[in-house]
């Protein structure tokens, strides 16, 4: 029974590959869709960051993979977390990436994204998309993309600017707030400062 | 736990400030009261200032000068260049400066960009990270910033000679520092919303600026991520037993 179970899996899966294949697109295919759509928003609401960051955060919250993003983020202590702590956490280290950063992009409404090239990364699911921001008049600055693939689909789970890592970027202090507070405290900071700005504005 | 008698000097070296571990910031207890006392500083004094001048500066002028000085800059770049044998950086670099600083109105106007010879980004620092001298340790510097000790033979060199020799009195002198300042910061104000909301804005500082010299030194290709952590080996996969034990036994 159970050999005819998984028989009738497999074949029943096999079924459904080719749309599979057909729908995944490849890294560098959803780096140039989407920065294209996301500069195409900037200038049309580059008076409005508020709903830059809005439109922009719908636009790529289905590529990025945040959940592995602040696994990365809070490296070894990650496995200390309970479920509930790792969705909090996801929840507030994304809240606060999207208002930091989303609502910067107005600066950036004649900017220009090229591909330079895509390397292959550690392993074969995992592929690293590096693009130029051209802006008139300045020097280029380099936006790596780390994807990895989950499932069928390629998520962003890293992203370098001119060498900077988000995740690098948050992993010595994220380490340094869970050992004084432990993770509850991390949440609760990020959570305070998430707060406070939505109030603000 | 045979690490442990190891670590135990480590562990109480750190015990006095419960702060974010870094491979490169040996001297963060000194470090950080002059980050502190830079901060406050830059709120009193240079970041208004930045303000005033980014708001209120006519956009050319502030391009002039923003010219101005990165033509130095291209300057120093050439030898820097010529130091790692990158003879074609070094010639568009030339191309530059001699551009620039001629019809260029001493730097003012950018025509280099325009022929194109495009913007070389080297210093002496660079230079030596090429030849393999490693970044030493990370360094804050009052009224200035970030640095690391290799880093520092930049501004060193260029305190020793540079084109500031030749604008004769102290007054001209602390003029052409204080505009540079003020340029360099007006360009960063963009960063401070970002800067503000970080949980420990002196770890985020010095991991942004180890991290941007370690790309630059490569020229945007280093072979693999700076190890800044003590205790994370950078990846999400099961840590070794090993390395569990090890930060089990430096958390304090």
């Amino acid at each position: 029974m159970q050999r005819f179970i998984s028989f009738f899996l497999a074949f029943g899966l096999c079924g459904f590959m080719p749309h599979v294949l057909a729908s995944s697109e490849t890294p560098e295919q959803l780096v140039r869709q989407s920065s294209r759509d996301v500069l195409e928003i900037i200038r049309k609401n580059d008076k409005d960051p508020l709903k830059v960051r809005e439109l922009v955060d719908a636009r790529v919250a289905p590529l990025v993979d945040y959940t592995h993003m602040t696994q990365l983020a809070a490296g070894r202590h990650w496995k200390t977390a309970t479920p509930e702590q790792q969705q909090a956490l996801t929840r507030e280290f994304r809240t606060m990436l999207v208002r930091t950063y989303l609502s910067a992009l107005t600066i950036y409404k004649n900017a220009q994204v090229d591909v330079k090239s895509v390397r292959a990364g550690n392993s074969p699911s995992e592929q690293d998309v590096r693009t130029e921001v051209n802006l008139p008049g300045e020097k280029p600055i380099t936006l790596d993309f780390s994807f990895e693939k989950s499932g069928a689909d390629w998520k962003v789970y890293d992203i370098s600017v001119g060498g900077v890592s988000f995740i690098n970027n948050h992993r010595n202090t994220f380490a340094s707030v869970i050992r004084s507070e432990g993770i509850d405290g991390l949440i609760k900071q990020l959570a305070s400062r998430n707060a406070a700005s939505s109030a603000s504005k | 736990m045979r690490v442990f008698p190891l670590l135990l000097p480590l562990a109480l070296l750190l015990a006095g400030c419960a702060t974010p571990q870094n491979n490169y910031d040996p001297l963060e207890s000194v470090n950080r009261p002059i980050y502190a006392f830079n901060d406050s500083v830059d709120k009193a004094v240079l970041r208004p200032v930045a303000q005033g001048w980014s708001n209120y500066v006519p956009g050319g002028v502030q391009q002039g000068v923003r010219n101005f000085f990165g033509n130095i800059d291209d300057l120093f770049g050439i030898p820097a260049a010529l130091l790692q044998g990158k003879w074609h950086a070094a010639g568009e670099g030339t191309g530059r400066v001699v551009l620039n600083s001629t019809f260029g109105l001493a730097g003012l106007i950018d025509i280099g960009s325009d022929v194109p010879f495009k913007k070389q980004d080297e210093d002496f620092g660079q230079a030596l990270g090429y030849w393999g001298v490693p970044s030493g340790p990370y360094l804050m510097i009052p009224f200035y910033g970030p640095m690391t000790l290799r880093d520092s033979v930049d501004p060193l060199s260029r305190l020793a000679w540079g084109p500031i020799d030749y604008i004769d009195p102290l007054a001209g002198q602390i003029g052409y520092y204080s505009v540079a300042m003020v340029s360099l910061r007006a360009e960063l104000l963009p960063l401070d919303a970002t800067l503000q909301d970080a949980l420990d804005p002196y770890a985020f500082i010095r991991d942004t600026y180890l991290q941007r010299r370690w790309f630059k030194v490569y020229d945007g290709e280093p072979p693999h991520p700076l190890p800044m952590a003590l205790d994370d080996d950078g990846d999400d996969d099961a840590a070794p037993p090993s390395e569990q034990a090890t930060a089990g036994t430096a958390t304090p």
